[in-house]
């Protein structure tokens, strides 16, 4: 471990046997006579090595071993005394105790030799064994099971990664999202709330109903997948639940927005929701962004009257406005548009102005 | 022998249009055998036509046409090609580090035969539970359709043969073995 150059700070462990008969001071206690050896962290943090390399005599143990006893003072004397030390080297160092261990070489006398670990005789000790799996010419186990469609077009199947309404309180209680805003998959990602990976067949984030009974947080939160008490939980304190369909390339850049920016490229458009899912999202009992607002409403008030609570009138609230915002079909994120670029360096939007861009890109 | 060598060149230029001899496709077009199957086509243009498959001396004469200088490595690949299930034997081995990206590879087999839940274990059907129903009492026909667990050693043994892809946690959409991904009330 090198010693600290000029204006760095570092680490390192010195150690130090010294003979402390020969010691004479008074200033440090505890001591006795005999061999000593001292072992510590000495933190570097000047610009300057020290001046004179003592030897290990006298100096260096009064400094080094009254570098230890002081506590406080701002570590200006532990730092003067530090100047004084000697020089870090190789001969200085040792590593702390515990972290190697010394290698068991096999071969090589009484506890890795003779036969090596390798047991006696027969295919073991010759390494003649056969593959896994093998049976001897019978057919092995993993081939005697007739194949069955368990793991049939696994790499096609969506997966939506969990975000319980116990996880969502924790992480606004804890400030790492912010409930005056509208919730999106950025801002979970942001938090670390949640981990999506789009190559993994990630379509997005569903809401699950563990810690429905301790939710207490208006929101306005968009996800891509609810399921029915969780949509009840948020309405219930007056938030308001979006689901809505990401296609893979507009999750990976809706998840790490800033690689995306940092390419150049423009803000794709996102696209509309593959057969299967049309129903999902048209749905107003899920809450789709492609359903009829109206028919979102009478949802929203069917669902009060099945959980039994007093559905909160969101347009009387201050927040009305935030809690009302929703994305265009088309848009990945809120405040930018389709086609736009985003120059992270000089901090700037760039906007198309090519009439076909601009028709492309409002389609 | 005209006739029959008429026959024989008819079924000899169908034989090549179906394109194991696929140098010489272009001069056996208008065929009306061209898309059919392979296999069994050609094993029955070879027994009309009375070629000897595995003899290097046999080629194909054609009016005009070059003999090729690697007409005999040629005709036996071709015939080679005739036969895949003998010379294509499936490797049932584990990979420990692969050529290209030196990484272990999953045995494909378990992947098609098995369902492995979270929690370690492992999914299977019973054997024989599709083969002569006629003979199996109804209880035994259900015991045999019912989806059963694969013991400690088994379980470790499918472990070894797949990579870590396959022990990662799944969230599909309607998993009918969602719940079993997690034991409950285990107590050891």
């Amino acid at each position: 471990m090198a010693c600290a150059g000029m204006g760095q700070s570092a680490r390192c462990k010195l150690k130090r046997t010294f003979n402390m008969e020969g010691f004479g001071q008074t200033e440090v206690s505890g001591l006795k006579a005999g061999y000593y050896t001292e072992e510590y962290w000495v933190t570097f943090t000047t610009g300057t090595n020290p001046s004179a390399p003592a030897l290990l005599s006298s100096s260096f143990c009064n400094s080094v071993l009254h570098a230890a006893d002081v506590s406080g003072n701002g570590g200006n004397k532990a730092l003067e005394l530090l100047r004084s030390l000697p020089r870090v080297s190789l001969g200085n160092l040792r590593p702390s105790p515990g972290s190697k261990k010394r290698e068991r070489r096999r071969g090589r006398g009484r506890h890795g030799g003779r036969k090596c670990g390798r047991g006696h005789k027969g295919e073991r000790q010759r390494g003649t064994r056969p593959r896994l799996g093998f049976e001897g010419g019978q057919t092995p186990f993993y081939l005697a099971i007739p194949k069955y469609g368990f793991n049939d077009g696994h790499s096609c199947r969506r997966q939506y990664q969990p975000l319980s309404l116990q996880r969502l309180q924790y992480l606004i209680d804890l400030g790492r999202v912010d409930p005056t805003q509208p919730i999106d998959l950025t801002q979970l990602t942001n938090a670390r709330g949640v981990t999506v990976q789009p190559l993994k067949r990630d379509y997005g984030v569903q809401l699950v109903e563990e810690g429905a009974d301790i939710f207490s947080a208006k929101v306005n939160i968009e996800v891509q997948r609810a399921s029915e008490l969780a949509i009840a939980a948020i309405e219930k304190n007056g938030g308001v639940v979006t689901t809505s369909f990401y296609d893979p390339r507009s999750l990976e850049i809706l998840c790490k927005p800033v690689v995306f920016f940092l390419r150049g490229q423009p803000i794709p458009k996102r696209m509309l929701p593959p057969e299967d899912l049309v129903r999902y999202y048209t749905d107003a009992r899920n809450r789709g962004y492609l359903a009829d607002p109206s028919k979102v409403a009478e949802a929203r008030l069917e669902l009060a009257r099945k959980y039994g609570y007093v559905l909160p009138d969101i347009t009387k609230d201050e927040l009305f406005k935030m809690l009302s915002a929703r994305k265009d079909p088309r848009q990945i994120f809120f405040g930018l548009a389709p086609g736009w670029i985003v120059n992270m360096a000089d901090k700037k939007v760039l906007k198309p102005t090519d009439e076909k861009l601009l028709k492309y890109y409002s389609s | 022998m005209a006739a029959g060598g008429g026959t024989a060149g008819h079924l000899l230029r169908v034989w090549l249009s179906a394109g194991i001899l696929g140098r010489w496709a272009p001069w056996a077009t208008r065929c009306p055998g061209a898309g059919r199957a392979l296999s069994g086509f050609s094993a029955r243009c070879v027994g009309q036509v009375r070629a000897p498959v595995g003899a290097p001396l046999w080629k194909p004469r054609l009016p005009g046409a070059n003999l090729p200088g690697g007409g005999i490595s040629s005709v036996l690949s071709s015939v080679t090609s005739l036969l895949p299930s003998i010379l294509q034997q499936p490797a049932r081995t584990v990979t420990y580090y692969s050529i290209r990206k030196g990484k272990r590879k999953t045995v494909k087999a378990v992947i098609k035969r098995f369902l492995r839940l979270h929690n370690g274990l492992w999914v299977r059907r019973k054997a024989g539970y599709k083969k002569k129903l006629w003979k199996k009492s109804a209880a035994q026909r259900k015991r045999l359709r019912e989806l059963v667990l694969c013991n400690r050693t088994q379980c470790k043994l499918l472990d070894k043969m797949t990579t870590s892809f396959w022990k990662r946690r799944n969230w599909y959409v309607d998993d009918p073995y969602q719940k079993y991904h997690d034991r409950t009330n285990l107590r050891f």
